[in-house]
C-alpha cells in the first residue's frame, strides 16, 4: 500500500513536470523570411513596446525620442504583486542584442526565455501568439536598430502562488491559443487586417476584456470592457454595444485613434494617451482596419 | 445667419444659463460646468479642423474667446477641500503640483492668446495656431485629470 502511495506520488510529480513544461517553436517553425526593419518599427508601434520598456524620464513615462531607449526599469503594481519591466535594448548583455531570431520569437509567442524560463503574462505574449511570425521577425530587426542601454531590471515581487514561475506553464496550457479570438469572413480583408492588429500586436483584449481568478480573459465577453488593473474606474466597452463607442461612426473611431480627440472633442484619457500616441504612428490604413474590426465582431452588452 | 453660427449663438446663450445656474455652487460643480462649456466651444472648431463643417472665422474667434475667459478662471476653483466630491474628475496631481498644473494652464492660455492675435481668416491660416490650443487640452488632461467611465 505504501509503495502504491509513493508511485501515485512520483506519478503526480512527473505529470506536474509535464504540465508546467515550456513549449516552444523549433528552428523548422520558422519560415524562410528577410526581416525587414522599416515594416518592424510598425510592429513596433502597434505592439507599444516602448510604452512598457522605455526606461522611465524622472519617474515620469517617456516620451517623444526617449521611447527609443528601452532600457525597462518601469514598476507595474499588479493585484498579483510588483513587476519590474525587464531591458529589450540592443545591449548584449543587459538587453536581448544577443539573441537569435528563434529566441525571440518564442519569447514573443510562446513566454519563454532563452534559458526556458516562463515569463509572466504580464509581457502580452497570449496576444502575440497570433502575430504573423514574420511581423515578429521584422519587429526584432527594428529593435536591433535601437540603441544599446545598459542597465538591468531587480525581479518581480510577487505573492505566493504567482511567485511560483514554473506554475505558468500549466497556465499557459489552458489560456496560451494562437486562434483568433473572433471568427470572421476572409472576404472582409479590412476587417481580418484590423483583427492581426487588434487581436495579435495592438494586444488590446489584455485590458478591455475581463479576467477570471487566474487571470484568464473571459473570451465570451471579448472587448467587453473590464476593471481598470490600474485602480479607479473601468476599461471602456469597446464592441459594438459599448455605451460610448456604439455612438462613434467607423470614421470617429479613426479619427480618435489619429488625434486623440473624442467626436465631441473630448481628450483622450489614462492609459490609453500612450496607445493612442503609438497607434497615430500606424498608417490610416492600420486605422481604418482596426476600427472595421471594431464595427465587426460581436456586440456584448 | 448661416448654419454654422448657429451653434455658436446657442453656445453663448448656454454659457449664460449656466452662469447663473451655477452662482454661489460648489468650486466642484462650477469647474465641471466651465469645462463642459470649453468642450462644447472646442467642439466647433474641432468640426472644422475634422473637415466636417466649413470653416467659419466668426465661430472660431467666439470659442477662442470663451477659452479666454475660462482659461483665466479655471486655476482658482481648485481651493483646499474640494479634493473630491461631487464626481470630480480632478487628479489629485493638482494639490500634490499646484506648479505643474499651473504650468499646463498657462500654455493652454498662451496658446488661446496667440491664436486670437492670429485671428485666422481660412482653414489653412487656422491649423498652425489652433493645433497648439487642442494639444495643451491633451497635455493637461494627460497629467491632471482622472478617467472615470
Amino acid at each position: 500500500m505504501r509503495r502504491l502511495v509513493v508511485a501515485l506520488l512520483v506519478l503526480a510529480a512527473l505529470a506536474a513536470w509535464w504540465v508546467t513544461a515550456p513549449v516552444t517553436l523549433s528552428a523548422d517553425d520558422l519560415p524562410d523570411h528577410q526581416a525587414d526593419p522599416a515594416a518592424g518599427e510598425r510592429i513596433f508601434w502597434a505592439a507599444g513596446c516602448a510604452s512598457c520598456h522605455a526606461t522611465p524620464v524622472e519617474g515620469e513615462r517617456a516620451k517623444g525620442e526617449d521611447k527609443r531607449l528601452l532600457g525597462g526599469g518601469l514598476e507595474i503594481e499588479s493585484p498579483y504583486g510588483l513587476f519590474r519591466v525587464p531591458n529589450i535594448s540592443s545591449h548584449a548583455e543587459d538587453g536581448i542584442g544577443e539573441w537569435t531570431a528563434l529566441e525571440f520569437v518564442n519569447a514573443m509567442q510562446r513566454g519563454v526565455a532563452p534559458d526556458g524560463r516562463h515569463y509572466y503574462p504580464s509581457f502580452p505574449y497570449t496576444s502575440y501568439a497570433r502575430m504573423a511570425v514574420e511581423d515578429v521577425l521584422d519587429l526584432k530587426a527594428f529593435l536591433d536598430t535601437l540603441p544599446a542601454v545598459p542597465g538591468r531590471a531587480g525581479e518581480h515581487e510577487l505573492g505566493f502562488p504567482w511567485s511560483l514561475r514554473r506554475g505558468i506553464g500549466a497556465w499557459k496550457r489552458v489560456y496560451l491559443d494562437p486562434a483568433p479570438v473572433v471568427a470572421l469572413d476572409a472576404a472582409d480583408e479590412l476587417a481580418v487586417r484590423g483583427r492581426a492588429l487588434v487581436e495579435g500586436a495592438g494586444h488590446c483584449g489584455e485590458c478591455h476584456t475581463p479576467r477570471n481568478r487566474f487571470g484568464g480573459l473571459l473570451r465570451d465577453r471579448w472587448l467587453a470592457g473590464a476593471p481598470n488593473p490600474e485602480g479607479r474606474g473601468r476599461v471602456p466597452n469597446i464592441t459594438p454595444a459599448g455605451k460610448t463607442i456604439s455612438t462613434w461612426s467607423a470614421e470617429d473611431i479613426e479619427y480618435y485613434l489619429e488625434s486623440g480627440f473624442t467626436p465631441d472633442f473630448d481628450t483622450v484619457g489614462g492609459t490609453m494617451v500612450a496607445v493612442q500616441e503609438n497607434l497615430a504612428k500606424l498608417t490610416a490604413d492600420d486605422r481604418r482596419a482596426i476600427a472595421a474590426y471594431l464595427k465587426t465582431i460581436p456586440a456584448i452588452d | 445667419m448661416s448654419y454654422t453660427k448657429i451653434p455658436a449663438c446657442v453656445l453663448a446663450a448656454s454659457l449664460f444659463a449656466t452662469s447663473i445656474a451655477v452662482a454661489g455652487d460648489s468650486p466642484q460643480h462650477e469647474r465641471h460646468e466651465l469645462m463642459e462649456g470649453v468642450g462644447d466651444a472646442a467642439k466647433v472648431i474641432g468640426g472644422m479642423l475634422r473637415g466636417k463643417v466649413e470653416y467659419d472665422a466668426a465661430a472660431v474667434m467666439e470659442s477662442l474667446q470663451t477659452f479666454d475667459d475660462a482659461s483665466a478662471e479655471f486655476g482658482d476653483l481648485f481651493p483646499a477641500g474640494t479634493e473630491t466630491g461631487e464626481g470630480t474628475e480632478a487628479a489629485p496631481a493638482i494639490w500634490d503640483d499646484r506648479d505643474g498644473f499651473n504650468a499646463a494652464l498657462q500654455e493652454w492660455s498662451d496658446a488661446v492668446d496667440a491664436a486670437i492675435a492670429a485671428a485666422p481668416a481660412t482653414l489653412e491660416d487656422g491649423k498652425p495656431v489652433l493645433g497648439p490650443v487642442f494639444e495643451a487640452c491633451k497635455d493637461c488632461h494627460d497629467n491632471y485629470r482622472i478617467e472615470d467611465e
